[in-house]
């Protein structure tokens, strides 16, 4: 069989599967909305609150009114007790509770540092972190009104006491994801995550599917290629089109979510097609290991939650359990997630995410020569 | 009888099965807690940028670095040097002290430090600002107070209180320590066990088709044969889910204020919906591989889509569809209300009715077996 036939049966093979074509187009498609889907919204906004106010004067109302008048918190209502706020929080699902104690006013006048106090529901972090940030806005707000009152009163002058209410200023700045979107810090790696776990699944459902046929004793297209060409043809194939779907993925679906595209051109075709050679691999080997076609799709899934939680873009690497790391080096998602967000998010220069490269290097060998003498194996098996 | 003895001899065969109701999900329970075992990041990298090279500037920089979450791991020439190294990935976040930082502190004109983070990574990102706020904070307190303290109040308290007009105090509630293994593991393992219930379930009813095809298994008694079927697994997911909970509130001693009686009856009946939804998608494939496909696409989110990490108040109309598809978002609001409020049962009723909404798909998926039943037998295995 020439390698122009094997190519034109391959190609049969795979669009003739509708088991594959509903994973790769179906999946990659479909995913490419629900993913996103829970986020769209990008950042939790007016979380509510219930307030209880011990204190009561004019001041403490207008503290309130400041906390209110943050985009991170809304007062849902005023409680007139810790214990009936308590109560409320839980009935109504608000997000958190905020006292100001007994004597705020007065205790503040005689300088006696009262504390406000925020209770925030820990279950959900954003949210909690939402509210706090949004409590610690107004706090701080007021705190510094306060010291410039009191400068005032020791006899600064107002332009002074504005200035140096702070010894020291910190200005605190967002980098890469500057508004803290949720869209924006997930997306980009789980984009990549889903090329990769389809292009396993297609493989291992062609190779699966393969060696069914083989088991009920039906002829393979491929029995007489040898197995360096049937690994080229296949990898080809796939590669073309998955370089389309990516294509599809860092332009208008980007573009449509507004992710940043800091990469030039030509490096990410570079990395894409080096993303692209170990997996395919990979889904190689899977697909001639695996008896039955629908188990690919079964390992790739349950993998996936320990790869998103490993591969270090939620959780730092240092943070997780050497064993566990030193296993997920083996999955060409783990390096590529990272230097795909360098180069394109993070707007890195291609010369820094050359470790990573040369980490897909090694599994393409690795995963290529494995596949090779799989093919080799499984090809034997069939003559005898 | 006869007939359930040979589903459990049918599960017994399938070496696949068996590890995905035995071994597989505690192996890869333990594997998520594993990754977030340390519960709070340590020592992040942030880099430093001194141009001020001060007493004042080194005493900031220590102060920083006392920060359990944060180190200063790298000091960096000028600005440029820094921010490669933060688009490189090597720092999370960047400290810029400027020239004549000290001479302005003194001089009453307050030098600005610019802080820089990275947020592409949210989670790391938000722990390493709040790191730097606090330290920051800190090291103003004590220079502002120690100003204070030499000229206008003498006693500590006073100069504090000048310092420092206002204290805020947060106190979390429900996860008292802010510890992301409870955080995230306790909604992780749930939504990887929905993704092992509604795929084992797919599998289990595609060893029929390779068998004598579905009209063989269904011919007759086509609810009983679906109900013998599920029953086997139903009972060994629960006995996953149980132990999953026990070791959570007696093992890890993460709280349960609530009752676990009632959270256990809760999983009963949240991995019987995950059965009906899973039955209902193997009948409308009716093959194994489009039939996991479908359930891949189904339940593969389950966690984003569960409100834990990103809140479903803030979530679109449409994702709160989808959301409310799964049985697992109903159950997860339930565990918390259980676990961290204590609430009472009467107040997680509409999930638990929710949950038993499911019986919906399962009823289709009854219908469909039916009419697969009474089909000719050999015909209802697809191609």
């Amino acid at each position: 069989m020439s390698l122009f036939q094997l190519f034109k049966a391959e190609l049969g093979a795979v669009f003739t599967n509708i088991a594959l074509l509903l994973t790769l187009f179906g999946g990659v498609l479909f995913y490419s909305v629900l993913y996103p889907l829970p986020y769209v919204t990008q950042v939790p906004r007016e979380q509510q609150v219930v307030v209880v106010n011990l204190d009561d004067s004019q001041f403490a109302r207008r503290l309130v009114r400041m906390v209110d008048a943050t985009a991170q918190v809304q007062i849902h209502s005023q409680a007139s007790s810790l214990a009936q706020a308590e109560e409320r929080m839980i009935e109504k699902k608000l997000a958190g509770i905020l006292v100001v104690p007994e004597n705020f006013y007065r205790d503040l006048l005689l300088g006696r540092r009262p504390s406000l106090a925020f209770a925030g529901d820990a279950s959900y972090f954003l949210v909690f972190g939402t509210v706090l940030e949004g409590m610690s806005a107004a706090g701080t707000t007021l705190a510094a009104e306060i010291k410039v009152t009191q400068s005032l009163l020791s006899g600064q002058a107002l332009a002074l006491a504005q200035a140096q209410h702070h010894a020291i200023n910190l200005g605190l700045h967002a980098l890469f994801n500057e508004t803290q979107g949720y869209v924006n810090y997930v997306i980009p790696a789980v984009f990549v995550l889903i090329l990769h776990q389809t292009l396993i699944m297609g493989m291992g459902i062609l190779g699966g599917s393969e060696n069914e046929q083989q088991k009920e004793g039906k002829t393979v297209h491929w029995q007489t290629a040898s197995p360096a060409a049937l690994l080229l043809a296949r990898t080809l194939i796939f590669i073309i089109i998955y370089t389309l779907l990516s294509l599809y993925y860092y332009g208008p679906a980007y573009a449509y979510y507004d992710i940043p595209r800091l990469a030039a051109m030509g490096d990410l075709a570079l990395l894409n097609l080096v993303f692209l050679l170990p997996v395919s691999f990979l889904g190689i080997c899977l697909g001639a290991v695996l008896p039955r076609r629908e188990l690919a799709t079964l390992i790739v899934l349950l993998s996936s939650m320990p790869l998103v939680f490993a591969c270090g873009f939620v959780w730092p690497i240092s943070a997780i359990p050497g064993p566990i790391n030193t296993l997920m080096q083996l999955i060409p998602a783990v390096p590529a997630i990272k230097a795909f967000i360098l180069l394109n998010q993070m707007g890195a220069d291609f010369r820094q995410i050359f470790p990573q490269v040369l980490h897909l290097t090694i599994l393409t060998a690795g995963y290529g020569l494995s596949a090779f003498l799989l093919l080799t194996r499984r090809m034997n098996r069939f003559a005898l | 009888m006869e007939k359930r003895a040979s589903e459990w001899r049918l599960l017994v065969e399938d070496p696949w099965l068996v590890s995905l109701v035995t071994w597989l999900p505690p192996l890869l329970f333990v594997m998520i807690y594993a990754i977030f075992s340390q519960g709070m990041a340590r020592n992040l990298p942030v880099g430093v940028v001194d141009l001020d090279h001060s007493t004042l500037s080194r005493a900031l920089m220590r102060y920083y670095d006392a920060s359990p979450t944060i180190a200063l791991a790298r000091n960096y020439p000028d600005a440029l040097a820094g921010m490669t190294a933060m688009r490189g990935g090597e720092i999370y976040g960047l400290l810029i002290i400027p020239a004549d930082a000290e001479k302005n502190a003194l001089l009453g004109c307050p030098p600005s430090i610019e802080a820089f983070y990275n947020s592409q990574f949210l989670l790391i990102g938000r722990q390493v600002k709040t790191a730097l706020l606090q330290a920051h904070a800190t090291a103003l307190a004590k220079i502002e107070t120690l100003k204070h303290l030499g000229s206008q109040a003498p006693v500590m308290g006073q100069a504090l209180a000048r310092a420092v007009p206002v204290a805020t105090q947060a106190t979390p509630l429900f996860n008292s320590s802010t510890n992301y293994t409870q955080f995230l593991v306790s909604a992780a393992i749930p939504a990887l066990w929905q993704i092992f219930i509604v795929m084992t379930t797919v599998l289990s009813m595609a060893t029929e088709l390779r068998r004598d095809g579905l009209a063989d298994w269904l011919k007759d008694r086509p609810v009983r044969g679906l109900v013998e079927k599920l029953t086997p697994y139903g009972l060994l997911f629960w006995l996953h889910g149980i132990m999953f909970l026990v070791t959570m509130v007696f093992v890890l001693g993460w709280p349960l204020h609530g009752s676990l009686v009632f959270l256990i009856f809760c999983q009963l009946i949240t991995v019987m919906a995950c059965q009906c939804a899973g039955a209902l998608i193997f009948f409308l494939s009716r093959d194994a591989a489009r039939g996991l496909g479908f359930a891949a696409a189904y339940c593969a989110p389950g966690l984003a889509f569960m409100g834990v990490t990103f809140p479903s108040t803030d979530m679109t109309v449409l994702a709160r569809v989808w959301r409310s598809l799964m049985p697992i978002s109903h159950y997860m609001d339930i565990q918390i209300a259980q676990a961290n409020y204590g609430a009472a049962q009467v107040l997680s009723l509409p999930q638990v009715g929710y949950l038993l909404l499911f019986i919906l798909p399962g009823l289709a998926a009854c219908i469909l077996g039916a009419r697969i039943s009474r089909t000719p037998s050999g015909s209802g295995a697809a191609v």
